[in-house]
């Protein structure tokens, strides 16, 4: 990955975050899913704990296959989401690098990710028979309504009652507020980080994206989470003044579409580098950077405007909306040609894929391909496979001028 | 007894254009799962149930991943060979994630229009009679500009009878399957509830109601043979239900998304629409797709098996079906808790030699029959 000062202080921050979900005895834990609103925990001083980072850094780590074997063995079909497998193993074994997880006193998930969350989730709630708050983000297959917005808000009233019930003291208002404000900064922050990779040549790649979008995920909504990005902001905009490039040569510039596969970071950078290809934009990192204002809809308070930013997730979106989106990013970050990664384990993202691959290419005149993987399962990865694909891919495109 | 429900599955599209040609109703394919059949009909359509199919898929392989559950697979492939051609509009549901993704594939592929019910999924009764109540009154103005015929009340008092009549019809085959094991045969059974999905409505009310005549008036088979619930989303393929006979079991109950759980429910009421609705989906027989903190699918199923008098609890998985998927160990645990043993059978639509399932469920059969004796 390239080579960032501010990749150190991240990798305290998530450690410090870890130890303190493990060993806090102050403050309850709840698990979140990655779209859950959680500025409402936060402002109740829950640590919140995220299966999906988690599952990632165990794949990353390269522990996720022992790890979906033992919910394998337990029952779990292959069939389903890689992630959730390997959240179900660690629970089993204590495993991954944290040593699993802290046990939950609640949870908390949302569908604006997918409606895998619920089954899930409910399945969590069972094993450890704590309570599950579920905010419904209903998919918005033409776009954003009112009657839409004033469903979720209705249900982060219902998640406030949920909360104050849970803890035994009132919602803190007043709280949610800061929290909010903090986790609009630390998002606008994140929005105006990824938008660098728009200069000539980019001063970070898509997967440094990945690595660098865990505070983002795990910590918005808390001061060190804005002072971190704000640290990564002032290094990458410097990066960017000075022309320093991710990679050595930039022929080509791609987009990513899905999750990463987590367990082939190193091999992909390996890979785009000395094929002189930089991935410069990706949906994945984007959903945490806040989608462009919704048409039609003035949010007219915090809460309402963060029931918008909930809903106006991209794989929320219709194919319509999808595919302006990828014709927006492939034309303002100047791009080559898109990569499309048919997850397995991700439904909400992959379903549907051929269909747009083709759309988007028709219309924006940029080739793209899809590659079979999964985004945690090495099981299921063909590196023959994926890099056929991607080299005819590569070898089709045209590069920059 | 069982001779015109057999025919009218034969040649699906046949019965339907036959009865497309005689009623003139616009026939809208209803994908899985719990749209309410009774808006339609009330809206002048002919609703007709899509589980899937069996058959090779090889055009929508083009649009749809391998990993893709075969029920999407196959209902994509009907449509892409022309054979749903019959089809004015289809009815989706918020089911699962592949089915609210299939719904834009459609919208991108194909000119007919497309509906949706989406099934709210909040903790409380206030938010989602808010947000159903908008979901519906979209279903009406979809349904009105397919069909051209606004719902009325009278209608829609008329359609809820209809359907409602059925489902306790159906419920009174359910009844007699458990009380007489083995009168009907499995595959007779599936059969049964197939061609309700393609006869028009006042068409299958009268062959259930001389069926349940003939049932009651039927004698069950000597002796006590083990005794199968069968859960599972689907019931498909239906081929595959002959095994029971081979394996001289019997299958008493059913714990299936297009058997029990559609057919528990009772007449739509309609004074009250939304929470009628409300009603339908939250209440009755739980379903892995209906997000409902207030009901437990364990002691259901559990009740169930109890209630039927089995031995053993068939899991019929069909592959790449996550909300089913991700129920079944925690459930099978439960089963196990209460001495009740379950088994995994995995099924796809396309599966049409179906031997290596026999051994499997003869497998479990001896072994239960071994437990029950």
């Amino acid at each position: 990955m390239t080579q960032l000062a501010a990749f150190n202080k991240m990798k305290e921050l998530m450690t410090l975050y870890y130890i303190e979900a493990k060993t806090s005895t102050a403050k309850p834990v709840a698990w979140l899913t990655s779209g859950a609103p959680v500025e409402f925990v936060y402002a109740m001083d829950v640590i919140p704990v995220y299966p999906e980072n988690y599952a990632a850094m165990c794949a990353a780590s390269h522990q996720s296959v022992a790890l979906m074997e033992a919910a394998e063995a337990a029952g779990f079909s292959q069939d389903i989401c890689a992630y959730a497998r390997t959240d179900f193993g660690q629970d089993l074994l204590q495993g991954g690098p944290a040593g699993g997880l802290p046990p939950p006193r609640f949870l908390v998930c949302s569908t604006n990710i997918c409606k895998t969350v619920i089954k899930w989730y409910e399945a969590v709630a069972r094993k450890y028979r704590v309570p599950l708050f579920l905010v419904d983000t209903p998919f918005l297959h033409d776009g954003l309504t009112r009657e839409v917005v004033d469903y979720t808000v209705a249900q982060f009233q219902d998640l406030e009652r949920f909360l104050a019930g849970q803890l035994k003291r009132p919602f803190d208002r007043d709280r949610l507020m800061e929290v909010i404000r903090m986790s609009r900064e630390a998002t606008g922050l994140w929005k105006k980080i990824l938008d660098f990779a728009k200069t000539l040549p980019t001063p970070l790649t898509s997967l440094d994206a990945f690595i660098h979008v865990a505070p983002v995920v795990t910590l918005r909504g808390t001061r060190a989470c804005v002072d971190y990005y704000q640290l990564l902001y002032e290094e990458v905009a410097e990066r960017a003044a000075r022309k320093i490039g991710a990679i050595p040569q930039e022929r080509y510039r791609v987009l990513w579409d899905n999750l990463p596969i987590w367990f082939k970071m190193r091999y992909f950078e390996k890979f785009f580098e000395e094929r002189q290809c930089a991935l410069v934009a990706a949906t994945y990192a984007d959903s945490w950077g806040g989608i462009a204002a919704a048409q039609g809809i003035q949010a007219s308070d915090p809460i309402e405007a963060l029931a918008v930013s909930y809903l106006n997730i991209y794989i929320n979106f219709g194919f319509e909306e999808r595919i302006r989106y990828l014709a927006r990013l492939i034309d303002e970050f100047a791009l080559t040609g898109f990569i499309m990664h048919s997850n397995r384990s991700c439904k909400p993202y992959s379903v549907g894929m051929y269909g747009l691959r083709e759309e988007v290419a028709k219309r924006t005149g940029k080739p793209g391909v899809v590659i079979e993987a999964d985004q945690n399962d090495p099981r299921v990865f063909s590196e023959t496979q994926v890099e056929t694909r991607l080299d005819v891919f590569l070898e089709s495109m045209l590069p920059l001028p | 007894m069982f001779t015109a429900f057999h025919e009218a599955i034969a040649d699906i599209s046949a019965t339907i254009r036959t009865h497309q040609n005689r009623t003139g109703r616009a026939v809208i394919g209803v994908m899985p799962a719990y749209f309410p059949l009774e808006l339609i009909h009330a809206a002048g359509g002919y609703p007709v149930q899509l589980w899937g199919a069996g058959g090779s898929v090889e055009h929508a392989d083009a649009y749809l991943q391998s990993c893709c559950c075969s029920v999407a697979r196959s209902l994509l492939e009907l449509e892409m060979r022309g054979v749903s051609g019959m089809v004015a509009a289809y009815a989706f549901t918020s089911l699962c994630d592949t089915l609210v993704n299939l719904r834009e594939i459609y919208r991108r592929l194909f000119a007919k229009p497309t509906l949706e019910f989406s099934i709210p999924a909040a903790q409380t009764h206030a938010a989602r009679k808010a947000y159903l109540t908008t979901v519906l009154e979209g279903i009406l103005k979809g349904l009105e500009s397919v069909t051209g015929r606004a719902v009325s009340g009278a209608a829609l008092r008329a359609s809820a009878a209809l359907y409602g009549r059925i489902r306790s019809l159906q419920r009174e085959v359910y009844r007699i399957r458990r009380q007489k094991p083995g009168v009907v045969k499995s595959r007779d059974f599936y059969t049964v509830l197939t061609a309700g999905f393609f006869l028009p409505p006042e068409d299958y009310a009268s062959l259930l109601e001389r069926l349940v005549g003939g049932l009651e008036a039927a004698a069950p088979h000597a002796g006590r043979r083990p005794r199968l619930v069968l859960s599972g989303m689907v019931f498909d393929p239906i081929g595959a239900h002959a095994i029971f006979d081979g394996v001289h079991a019997d299958v008493v109950d059913d714990d299936f998304a297009n058997g029990w759980r559609s057919a528990a429910k009772g007449a739509l009421q309609v004074d009250d629409l939304v929470a009628g609705i409300a009603d339908h989906l939250y209440h009755g027989a739980p379903c892995c797709c209906i997000y409902n903190p207030e009901q437990d699918r364990h002691d259901y199923l559990v009740e169930k098996v109890k209630a039927a008098d089995a031995d053993g609890v068939l899991f019929w998985s069909i592959r790449f079906c996550e909300p089913d998927a991700f129920d079944r160990p925690q459930l099978a645990e439960r089963l196990r808790q209460e001495g009740i043993p379950a088994f995994t059978l995995e099924m796809d639509l396309a599966t049409g030699n179906f031997e290596s399932a026999r051994t499997r469920v003869e497998a479990f059969v001896e072994m239960i029959g071994g437990l029950a004796s």
